[in-house]
């Protein structure tokens, strides 16, 4: 029985395994770089052990600094959290070869889940949808319009060496294929020495959509439900729902069985998440596997009532899993932002500093897994994620309507946030009526990004408190130098001492 | 004492006409406000006028006279203009003609690499410096055609928002 557990990790993450730990009675070990000694993480564990300067490759990415901490102090299990060290095969193997328990899948799963292409072929022979479309090197006309053909259109005509854009090709029309790829060929090799390419269908207004499965030692897998997570920016996910307004029950189940299917197809053991692409048809395509606890875990948990971490530590300690599928059912509606110290109205640059003061969302329905407090100064080394805000009510309508209320409770100030981004994402009507893609935040741009106008008298108010608070200081600093000057109290007594001989 | 006041670049004139314990009385430009105000928590004000209640909260920004005020819906940048202020301003327009071709970072960060050496000729929208903040990477480009003066800082080094960085001619 895992008695003690190294949680090699920092930020939310690491004080939300912990909170679990603490629950379960197991000692929690924290590890902390240079930076991190102010952590909350390391305040809040039973243990703490340094190792190393600030940048994670110094520190958090160091396996044998993570091995060393876990020996010292006598940790018997390691919690990789997400990030960093979690799915790394090497990580994973080096835990088993030193008889630690590593809260996770083993290094072979992490190896053929954590490459694309391996990771493709294995859903393919468990007959797991992929996104259509050839990986190899296009190299005659003929073959393309082969593919074509069999793929269907639209499709993107991507290069294999490619990157930010450049040598890839939408194509809608039959005549404008050969051109296309006569002209991404010319464009790749110019951009990167190489005219590989390779093709893949174009899915039209995709939505993210991903399922958490949980697989046990004993060959038992189930799946808890999918969650939404199509409201990205830049790949990185903003807003999460479940259950996503684009499901159905029957899409559900089927998505649900591939999932499971997915899993069971690499012994997959521990919490883990299959991800997909769902165009506006209902179509579903895999997309990848993290073999790991995501950052948006606890929607899920709020739904199908679960304690994820715990039940990666029962899965670790070889328990079957407590579950069956018939015993898991959806409950009401959750949601959760993300709370990141960056600067929506100047590019989302991130905004590092110290925390002058916080004050969290309180009351029904209202969860928050952060890090922060009154006086942390958040280090420029690390991710921006300051908190996470989950919500959960009856219905989703009511669950929109509390996310708002929770957003305008957040304070933060001394660094800029999201909060307000955030605030704007849960008033548009898109957004509202649940229709949206992973194409929302650019749709809807100018909407999100447009200040709420505050009318003259609130105008007038932020003004006046920077008056008030401006005279204030100055009456503070006049009566400071009066005490300061000790003659001029002489010389007012002696003032008053002649005015009352008058 | 009446006072100038820049919001968000406009000149605004304030009069603190009464004060009685938290009820106040300020003239803002030619309109009379009445309220009642509270200093609830280091930097949050309360106020409320006629019924209505505000959250004010304060962020002093760089020194003592510049603040991002934000009230719940938007966020504004205040900066109180007395005597002093208003001479330093005057100081500080004649230095930044001087050194309009800085680039000055604009938050905490590390350096990452600096692409070009004293001396060098750049032009305009090349990369002269990059930056790193957690976990992303911020390029920093010239604004001008140029010729690079003054390097005041080293790979690997950490450094501050508003913090000089390049010099250029």
């Amino acid at each position: 029985m895992i008695k003690k557990v190294l949680i090699a990790n920092r930020g939310e993450i690491a004080v939300r395994v912990m909170r679990s730990c603490r629950e379960m009675g197991i000692i929690s070990v924290a590890v902390f770089s240079e930076a991190d000694r102010t952590s909350l993480h390391v305040r809040y564990a039973d243990e703490a052990y340094f190792i190393g300067p600030s940048p994670s490759n110094e520190s958090y990415l160091l396996i044998d600094k993570i091995i060393d901490a876990a020996k010292k102090s006598g940790a018997c299990a390691v919690h990789p959290g997400y990030g960093f060290l979690s799915e790394n095969a090497e990580f994973s193997k080096r835990c088993k070869k030193e008889g630690i328990i590593f809260i996770g899948p083993s290094a072979d799963v992490i190896s053929v889940m954590g490459d694309k292409i391996t990771a493709r072929q294995t859903m393919i022979s468990s007959g797991v949808p992929v996104v259509p479309g050839t990986k190899e090197n296009i190299t005659s006309e003929k073959k393309l319009l082969s593919v074509v053909k069999e793929i269907g259109l639209p499709v993107m005509i991507k290069a294999s060496a490619g990157g930010g854009g450049k040598g890839m090709r939408l194509v809608k029309n039959e005549k404008d294929i050969i051109s296309s790829l006569r002209a991404a060929k010319s464009e790749a090799k110019a951009a990167f020495g190489n005219d590989d390419v390779y093709i893949e269908k174009y899915i039209e207004s995709p939505h993210h959509i991903e399922f958490q499965i949980l697989g046990d030692t004993h060959g038992n897998v189930i799946h808890l439900c999918e969650r939404e997570c199509s409201v990205q920016r830049r790949h990185q996910k903003v807003v999460e729902e479940t259950p996503s307004p684009l499901m159905t029950p029957e899409l559900r189940e089927k998505m649900g069985k591939d999932a499971v299917g997915a899993a069971k197809a690499v012994k997959y053991v521990g919490a883990g998440t299959i991800e997909f692409l769902v165009d506006d048809k209902l179509n579903y395509y895999f997309l990848e596997m993290n073999t790991r606890l995501q950052v948006e875990h606890p929607i899920t948990e709020r739904v199908i009532g679960i304690d994820l971490v715990k039940e990666q530590i029962n899965i670790a300690n070889g328990k079957k899993l407590s579950r069956k599928q018939n015993d898991i059912h959806q409950n009401g509606h959750a949601f959760e932002c993300r709370i990141y110290a960056e600067d929506p109205e100047n590019n989302f640059m991130p905004s590092p500093g110290l925390i002058k003061h916080i004050r969290e969302p309180l009351g029904l329905g209202v969860r928050t897994d952060g890090y922060v407090y009154e006086g942390y100064n958040i280090p420029l080394f690390y991710d921006p994620l300051i908190s996470k805000l989950i919500v959960w009510a009856k219905t989703r309508e009511e669950s929109i309507a509390r996310m708002k209320r929770a957003l305008h409770e957040y304070k933060i100030t001394g660094v800029k946030t999201s909060i307000k981004f955030l605030n704007k994402i849960f008033e548009t009507p898109d957004f509202v009526k649940g229709k949206y893609n992973t194409h929302f935040i650019q749709n809807n741009e100018d909407f999100l990004l447009s200040g709420d106008d505050c009318d003259q008298v609130c105008r007038d108010m932020a003004i006046i408190v920077a008056y008030i608070d401006y005279l204030n200081k100055i009456d503070k600093n006049n009566i400071e130098h009066a005490s300061v000057n000790k003659n001029e109290k002489w010389k007012n007594y002696g003032r008053r001492k002649g005015l009352q001989r008058l | 004492m009446s006072l100038e006041i820049n919001v968000d670049d406009q000149a605004v004139k304030l009069e603190l006409l009464k004060k009685d314990g938290n009820a106040l009385k300020v003239r803002v430009d030619d309109v009379d406000y009445i309220f009642d105000l509270v200093m609830v928590e280091h930097g949050v004000y309360s106020i409320i006028f006629k019924g209505k209640s505000y959250n004010v909260e304060l962020v002093e920004a760089g020194h003592s006279k510049k603040y991002i005020v934000n009230t719940y819906k938007k966020s504004y940048e205040v900066e109180v203009i007395d005597a002093e202020a208003k001479y330093m301003k005057n100081r500080k327009k004649s230095l930044l003609e001087g050194s309009e071709n800085s680039i000055i970072s604009p938050m905490p960060g590390k350096v990452v690499k600096i692409p070009v050496v004293i001396g060098e000729e750049i032009k305009r929208g090349q990369t002269v410096i990059i930056v790193s903040a957690m976990k992303m990477e911020n390029e920093y480009k010239s604004t001008v055609d140029g010729i690079v003066k003054q390097i005041l800082v080293k790979e690997g080094d950490t450094v501050d928002g508003d913090q000089p960085l390049v010099m250029l001619e």
